[in-house]
């Protein structure tokens, strides 16, 4: 093991906390619908990815400013997560097969954009694309940068909604007993749609931050499973400052070995978190 | 107030409940004994909106509820101590309390609900912001009653509150019933401290393997020698 430049490492840790706070920013809604809803959602993987190639079309082809295609892609995405929850509540899907309902919603999410898009590789040419500043030797792009805030501006958000209002008080106290819940009050169909229709909505946000900063292509969506799966489990089950925390970590970690050993070893550095946290917590999950 | 009539419930193809009548009237506490398994749960839940009935009648100021979703029963005035508690034990004891009063009626309410469960349970004022789960059982009775209580029932639901709990806060789980029902709550009271629930009830009923046996002023109920072979603990 050679020791890399401080440079190198800093700029390493940098990269570290930007992608880590994508993981956490894909994890969030996932966190949120199985924590509360108990419903194992593959299809958030591919609804982000929509939205990445959503917010590449409008911008790129129709020449919007990227920030401004969330006008249209988060009212469609919230509609479009209604909708399932909808759907699941309607024909009473169980919690395991939610895993092989989204899955299918995954397969054919992937279908549609290699039909529109094809299989090639695409990048979004916006004016953020190269923007970046100088903190003493290290760059930060702002895109990443943007990501970063996003993640934790909407964590924040949804920790202090959940902890501090009645609708949030409602939404878990019906994660733990939805009957009594419903006893006094609460209507749990209604806030499923809610909670199904942010979750989507979220994803439809990591999909503007995956557009700004990676180069899509559909096979994509299966590469960032299981590490925000790992980001998801570590951080707790419908906690939502968890994925985001966990990502980070996992992110930092990876890009630390990467810097230090060999890039081939970073998936492990995940996985291996992943099973320490299931052999220690698994009480929790 | 309440009237149930010639109730039905089934849990898939078990009935719990054949033709249960009951009615209560505004203010009364009224008790229903019998032993386990007798369907009080399934009787006091379906009351609550927890469980659908297959067949008869419930309506509360003669307004049918049969139909009515299960998260609008609070609002006919129906609030429900459940068996076993059931808190919502990660939330804090302030969190289940404010809980209880989600529906608008009795949420502008919240603040004066909350000092007056606090005068009746002083020992939750120092634990507030305590996870629920980490309550004595007796604390957890305590927020269970107040969580209903903020919800400004006009009838409290009580499914054997005494279960699991030492004695002497069983006779202040009474005490507190009484008041509770002196205030002008009505009460349904179910338990299996067959003498103690007489000793407040103003009416009772008896049920058992999910028929209502017998129904009377608690004196008619002590006189009766199977009452007081089955429930009091009389020999022979
Ligand atoms: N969720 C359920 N599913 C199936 N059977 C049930 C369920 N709950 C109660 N029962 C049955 O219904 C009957 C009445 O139960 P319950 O209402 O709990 O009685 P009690 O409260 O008087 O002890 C019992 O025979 C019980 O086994
Ligand atoms: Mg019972």
């Amino acid at each position: 093991m050679n020791f890399p430049s401080w440079t190198l490492l800093g700029q390493s840790l940098l990269s570290g906390i930007f992608i880590g706070s994508l993981y956490g920013l894909l994890g969030l809604g996932l966190s949120l619908s199985w924590g509360m809803l108990r419903q194992i959602n593959l299809a958030h993987f591919a609804l982000a990815f929509l939205g990445a190639y959503l917010t590449f079309q409008l911008t790129s082809v129709v020449g919007m400013d990227p920030l401004m295609t969330l006008a249209l892609i988060l009212p469609c995405f919230f509609a479009f997560g209604v909708l399932m929850q909808w759907l699941f509540s309607r024909f009473a899907i169980s919690p395991f097969n939610s895993l092989l309902v989204t899955f299918g919603i995954t397969v054919i999410i992937e279908s549609l954009i290699q039909w529109l898009w094809t299989a090639d590789y695409r990048r979004m040419d916006s004016v953020y694309a190269d923007m970046k500043f100088k903190v003493g030797t290290l760059y930060v792009p702002i895109p990443e940068l943007f990501t970063l805030l996003i993640a934790i501006l909407l964590s924040l958000s949804t920790w202090a909604l959940l902890r501090y209002t009645d609708l949030g008080r409602a939404l878990r106290a019906s994660a733990e007993d939805g009957q009594i819940a419903a006893a006094f009050g609460v209507n749990e169909k209604k806030l499923a749609l809610l909670l199904s229709g942010f979750s989507a909505a979220f994803a439809g946000v990591a999909g503007l931050c995956l557009a700004l900063s990676y180069t899509l292509s559909p096979s994509q969506i299966y590469a960032w499973i299981g590490v925000v799966f790992a980001a998801v489990m570590i951080g707790g089950l419908g906690n939502p400052i968890g994925p985001l925390v966990a990502g980070i970590v996992i992110g930092v970690a990876e890009a630390i070995t990467m810097a230090l050993i060999s890039p081939a070893w970073a998936p492990l550095v995940s996985f291996s978190l992943l099973i320490i946290v299931l052999l220690t917590r698994a009480d929790k999950i | 107030m309440l009237e149930v009539e010639r109730l039905e419930v089934r849990y898939g193809a078990a009935t719990a409940l054949w033709d249960v009548s009951i009615r209560i009237a505004a203010g009364e506490l009224v008790c229903v004994v019998g032993p386990n398994g007798a369907g009080k749960t399934t009787l006091i839940d379906a009351i609550a909106g927890l469980n659908r009935i297959s067949a008869g009648r419930l309506a509360m100021d003669g307004r049918d509820l049969n139909h009515l979703p299960g998260h609008l029963f609070c609002d006919q005035g129906i609030a429900i101590v459940p068996e076993g508690r059931r808190l919502f034990v990660a939330m804090s004891v302030l969190e289940n309390l404010e809980l209880g009063s989600f529906r608008p009626a009795a949420r502008v309410a919240r603040q004066a609900s909350l000092e007056r469960v606090l005068e009746i349970f002083p020992a939750l004022k120092t634990r507030l912001a305590a996870p629920a789960g980490t309550l004595s059982g007796g604390q957890q009775q305590m927020v269970a009653i107040a969580r209903a209580l903020m919800a400004k029932p006009r009838l409290l639901l009580l499914d054997e509150p005494s279960l699991g709990l030492a004695p002497s806060i069983v006779l202040e789980m009474f005490r507190v019933i009484r008041e509770i029902n002196e205030s002008g709550v009505a009460v349904l009271l179910v338990e299996q401290n067959v003498a103690m629930a007489l000793e407040i009830a103003g009416r009772a009923y008896v049920l058992e393997e999910g028929r209502i046996i017998s129904e009377g002023s608690p004196a008619d109920l002590m006189n009766q020698p199977h009452i007081r072979r089955a429930y009091l603990g009389e020999s022979g």
